[in-house]
């Protein structure tokens, strides 16, 4: 009984190597199942920092609007702490972003030189949140601690204050040049957008000899010599040529790296992938347990899980208005660096024809201002 | 420009239930039960710990459409727990795993941290990977685009 044995022991953890953007590390004694949920939390559910809505005011550089505003996006931001530093816009008490909630960069830039400038992430200055006319109600009765929970480089481009790293590069412009961006960074997690992961890669590797048999490889001549043996073989030993086949054998030892783009150390990655399981595991149990007494919202549950689970806040201010609409800056274009967020309708999500509102994708109800979508919750899904 | 809200497909919204239960009318001991806002990460996980426990008679999760941001998980015991029951005990034992782990992990990176605690790992710097900046272009000349 091979799962009982692996259920009795403890798992393990061995870190091979440990830098400053990644970590290597053997998992032991878990399931499948297991190694592989650490992966995809570390991966989609770890909220960082991220620039979200980009308002160009002069862009007399090569590139257009939106290409400058997607790159601009994709700049990793310094997170650490993110999950107290700042708070998600849809559970903020502001309408469209305040200073719990985003950060704001500004890039401002030309070109009177002869040789071309690189526009890089070291160019965006982070400044603070201008203070905006809806900030007025409830945000001066809430005192939010987030600002000190903020390291002093938190939402900086990474790399900005160290002079070894080498920034990223965000256009180049000659002579005559120039930007003039305001940048909103927000907090999310990467099933949002890809930009809010915190890994630039993970690998994840079991079976280095497959035993299992979990793969089959094509070959041309000789399996052995053209079979692609990972280092991670050297943690195995080699199956005998006359070995049979055990198909009992179950995967056991998990080969992880993981690199970090900066925005969040690997350590916290991995703490805090392992938190947010935890954290899932929990309101599921909650969820079981107040199935039962109906009706009830359970109090706990926005504190168990740490704002994920928080429902969007009163009014359902989590959409965002149109980014011109909620400011009186002077901008000449307003881009958005997510695409799918006021761009054209190119989405791939489904709408469930049996609803009421089947069909009806530009009838918005006059409630639902400023996006022509029907009411979320009537869409069909899960209700 | 009418696409939901990309947070709609994992943050529960006002007043929405995290579990639905149905239990099975045609298998004793069976239910299955619908979790929202949730994909594979979780269903996997507790789909393999279910299996791995010696009341059950039979674990599967689906994700019926991608689209769709819930699962369901059907469950089936030999009748000494109920299947919600079982469920639970599974979190917890994950749970568990997971805050093992975690003291684990912390001793693990204190250990690298004090190794490694002086050796400064930089990069040194290599050459500029978009290209050097040598040869201004028409120098001292005006331009009639500037």
């Amino acid at each position: 009984m091979n799962t009982q044995l692996q259920d009795d022991l403890e798992p393990t953890v061995r870190i091979r190597k440990l830098e400053r953007d990644r970590v290597n590390f053997v998992l032991g004694n878990v399931d499948l199942a297991f190694a592989n949920s650490l992966r995809r939390v570390m991966m989609a559910d770890i909220p960082t920092v991220a620039i979200d809505m980009v308002e160009i005011e002069i862009n007399t550089t090569v590139l257009p609007d939106e290409f400058i505003a997607h790159r601009l996006g994709m700049v990793p931001l310094n997170s650490s702490n993110c999950d107290e530093a700042i708070r998600y816009t849809r559970d903020c008490t502001c309408l469209a972003g305040c200073s719990f909630c985003a950060m704001m960069l500004v890039l401002n830039i030309s070109c009177h030189d002869d040789n071309t400038l690189d526009v890089t992430s070291d160019h965006l200055e982070v400044i603070p949140y201008p203070v905006t006319e809806d900030e007025h109600m409830p945000i001066h009765d809430d005192p939010g601690e987030e600002m000190s929970k903020r390291g002093p480089y938190f939402g900086h481009p990474v790399g900005k204050d160290d002079p070894d790293a080498r920034p990223v590069l965000i256009a180049k412009i000659r002579k005559g040049q120039e930007l003039k961006i305001r940048c909103i960074a927000k907090k999310g997690i990467a099933k949002e957008h890809a930009k809010f992961s915190p890994c630039s890669a993970v690998s994840f590797e079991y079976d280095p000899y497959n035993k299992l048999r979990h793969t089959t490889y094509w070959y041309e001549t000789d399996i052995k010599a053209e079979w692609p043996l990972s280092e991670n073989a050297r943690e195995e030993e080699a199956p005998r040529d006359d070995e049979p086949f055990d198909f009992n054998a179950k995967p056991n030892k998990f080969y992880f790296e993981v690199e970090t783009d900066g925005s969040l150390g690997p350590q916290e990655v991995v703490m805090k992938g392992l938190a947010e399981l935890q954290n899932k595991l929990a309101s599921l149990v909650l969820g079981l347990k107040s199935g039962a007494d109906l009706d009830i919202p359970e109090p706990v549950h926005g504190h168990m899980a740490e704002q994920v689970w928080d429902g969007g806040n009163a009014a359902g201010m989590g959409w965002n208005p149109p980014a011109v609409a909620s400011t009186s800056w002077t901008a000449a274009t307003v881009a958005s660096s997510s695409p799918g967020r006021g761009g054209a309708a190119s989405n791939g999500w489904s709408q469930n024809n049996d609803s009421p509102m089947g069909g009806g994708w530009g009838a918005a109800p006059a409630a639902n201002a400023g996006w022509g979508s029907p009411n979320p919750r009537a869409n069909g899904w899960n209700m | 420009m009418n696409a939901p809200a990309r947070h709609e497909s994992y943050v529960l919204e006002d007043g929405e239930k995290p579990v639905e239960l149905i239990e099975d009318t045609k298998i004793p001991n069976a239910a299955t039960i619908k979790i929202v806002k949730q994909d594979h990460t979780l269903g996997n996980m507790l789909r393999a710990q279910l299996l791995s426990m010696p009341q059950i008679l039979f674990a599967g999760y689906k994700v019926p459409h991608p689209l769709h941001p819930y699962f369901i998980i059907k469950i089936q015991t030999d009748g000494t727990v109920t299947p919600q029951e079982i469920l639970e005990q599974a979190c917890t034992k994950l749970i568990g795993t997971l805050s093992s782990l975690e003291t684990k992990f912390r001793r693990e990176f204190s250990y690298k941290d004090m190794e490694s605690s002086g050796a400064g790992a930089v990069t040194s710097h290599v050459e500029d990977p978009y290209g050097t900046n040598s040869g201004a272009w028409g120098r001292g000349r005006e331009y009639l685009d500037f």
